[in-house]
């Protein structure tokens, strides 16, 4: 398994944001779905290895993360794009993703190609030398893409990728997860239900801080009926599963 | 050489022996006399070839340590911004106001730079890239310390000059202090974050400052007095202890 999270729970003072959830995903494209405040973000942070739960087990790419040693390890295979991210004005788009690059301690020699490579697999190539703060909202989303894949990760944990991108580069991006879950173990937290049912072999579902649904895209499509609310299949699905969860 | 190039999926599929014989023959034909295809054949089965058309590269930009160095401290620019106030800020006191200026106000500023600088150096609140930082192999102590350094390599003159100019204990005295609320700035920030850290560590400082010389005092103050140093190191000390054993608080 690349990712095992066990009975992990998360709180923010009182309030709980992960509660006691289990997660087991491996290779492939994985999206998880949820309403908003129902913990995507956090267990994203989590698995980034940027939060630390208050209990509970998280295995990533087999090591236990006992140490600085292993966290090290673990987070130079790790691609996190992050809900919202910020840089620094005077950074250019390639100067963004070799610095982040260099943070994730690829080897040197290898930095600039890999950096104009991801460029390229993101589709901004031709901005690589305009300043980070000239692009649009969707370049920059696909800026932070680009610092994501840049080393190649095995784990690829991506928060809301799609947001500001435009639908011709939404069906892009599906291209793009599709070639990647072919190695790594790709998360894709959105709460568009379309993008799953697109780009996801399987789909994990959370709501109120737990786990409540994990399958096949399909699978998620057959718990709906005709009664449920939605205008596709999967949507049908969602509600239908969400409901249940709560009742 | 020829104008005529093979396509990228072409040659991606002639990688992986994915091409009919005859399409197969006219690639390896082509390859045969054009060094561009030939450079962009994949070193690496399963992975695209390289773009033909690789924009110019605006200007060579070696893998060096020393760039390396260079990008770590330049981005932060709040790090530059506090810089560049610390130091104005000091040397307007000292040149402008001359003798003027109570000493006093001058050991309150001095020490206090490197604390000043690291916390607005790095954090959640101001470093807009520390979601992403705090991800890498590089977050976490590693960054800060690099960042630390910075500061101190811009702080420490600025404070060993106030120390001069002052005239209270000898300048290289005043490194003391500023090295010892540093690391103490840093130890307490693994439990609060560096913004209320340095908060505390700065209020510290001035109440120490405040409570051991009353107002202007004409002797050489006590916390730059060569007796002085055995506290100092040890508060150093302390704080780097428990940097090392907090280096893998996250939170």
């Amino acid at each position: 398994m690349t990712v095992a999270v066990d009975d992990v729970t998360v709180r923010y003072g009182r309030r709980v944001v992960l509660d006691g959830l289990d997660l087991a995903l491996d290779t492939g494209v994985h999206g998880l779905l949820g309403p908003n405040g129902a913990g995507k973000t956090t267990l994203m942070r989590v698995l980034a290895t940027v939060s630390v739960p208050d209990s509970g087990g998280v295995r990533l790419l087999g090591s236990a993360i006992t140490d600085e040693k292993a966290l090290r390890a673990v987070r130079r295979q790790l691609g996190y794009l992050p809900q919202t991210f910020g840089f620094y004005p005077r950074f250019t788009v390639r100067e963004f993703v070799e610095y982040l690059a260099w943070l994730k301690e690829m080897p040197a020699a290898g930095i600039p190609v890999a950096v104009d490579r991801a460029l390229q697999r993101v589709g901004l190539l031709d901005r690589a030398d305009d300043r980070m703060r000239t692009l649009s909202g969707g370049m920059q989303r696909r800026a932070g893409i680009a610092q994501a894949i840049v080393n190649d990760p095995r784990l690829l944990l991506l928060d809301e990728p799609t947001a500001g991108l435009d639908p011709e580069q939404r069906v892009e991006f599906r291209a793009l997860l599709r070639e990647l879950g072919v190695d790594a173990c790709v998360l894709v937290s959105t709460h568009l239900v379309e993008d799953v049912a697109a780009a996801c072999e399987r789909v994990s579902l959370v709501d109120g801080g737990r786990l409540v649904f994990t399958g096949t895209s399909a699978q998620l499509a057959a718990a709906g009926g005709d009664g449920d609310a939605g205008d596709s299949a999967i949507e049908r699905g969602y509600t239908a599963v969400l409901r249940a969860a709560r009742a | 050489m020829t104008e005529f190039h093979v396509a990228d999926a072409d040659l991606w599929a002639w990688a992986e022996n994915r091409l009919s014989e005859p399409a197969a023959w006219s690639v390896e034909a082509h390859l045969d006399g054009c060094a561009i295809c030939r450079s962009r054949v994949p070193a690496t089965p399963g992975l695209p070839p390289a773009p033909l058309h690789l924009p110019a590269q605006g200007r060579v930009r070696p893998a060096t340590r020393a760039r390396r160095i260079r990008v770590l401290v330049e981005a932060g620019p709040q790090a530059r911004i506090a810089w560049f106030s610390a130091v104005a800020v000091t040397v307007l006191l000292t040149v402008t106001l001359g003798d003027r200026v109570p000493h006093w106000l001058l050991l309150l500023v001095g020490p206090a730079l490197p604390v000043l600088g690291t916390a607005v150096s790095y954090g959640p609140r101001s470093d807009p890239m520390a979601e992403l930082v705090a991800s890498t192999a590089y977050g976490g102590l590693r960054i800060v310390l690099w960042r630390t350094l910075s500061v101190l390599a811009v702080s420490l003159p600025v404070a060993a000059a106030g120390g001069f100019v002052s005239g209270l204990g000898s300048p290289a005295m005043w490194l003391l202090p500023c090295c010892a609320l540093t690391a103490l700035t840093l130890a307490l920030a693994s439990f609060t974050g560096p913004t209320v850290s340095a908060w505390v560590v700065g209020g510290g400082w001035f109440a120490l400052v405040t409570a051991a010389h009353g107002l202007p005092v004409d002797a050489t103050p006590l916390l730059v007095a060569p007796s002085a140093t055995p506290p100092w190191l040890a508060v150093t000390a302390v704080g780097s202890l428990i940097i090392t054993y907090r280096r893998e608080a996250r939170r």
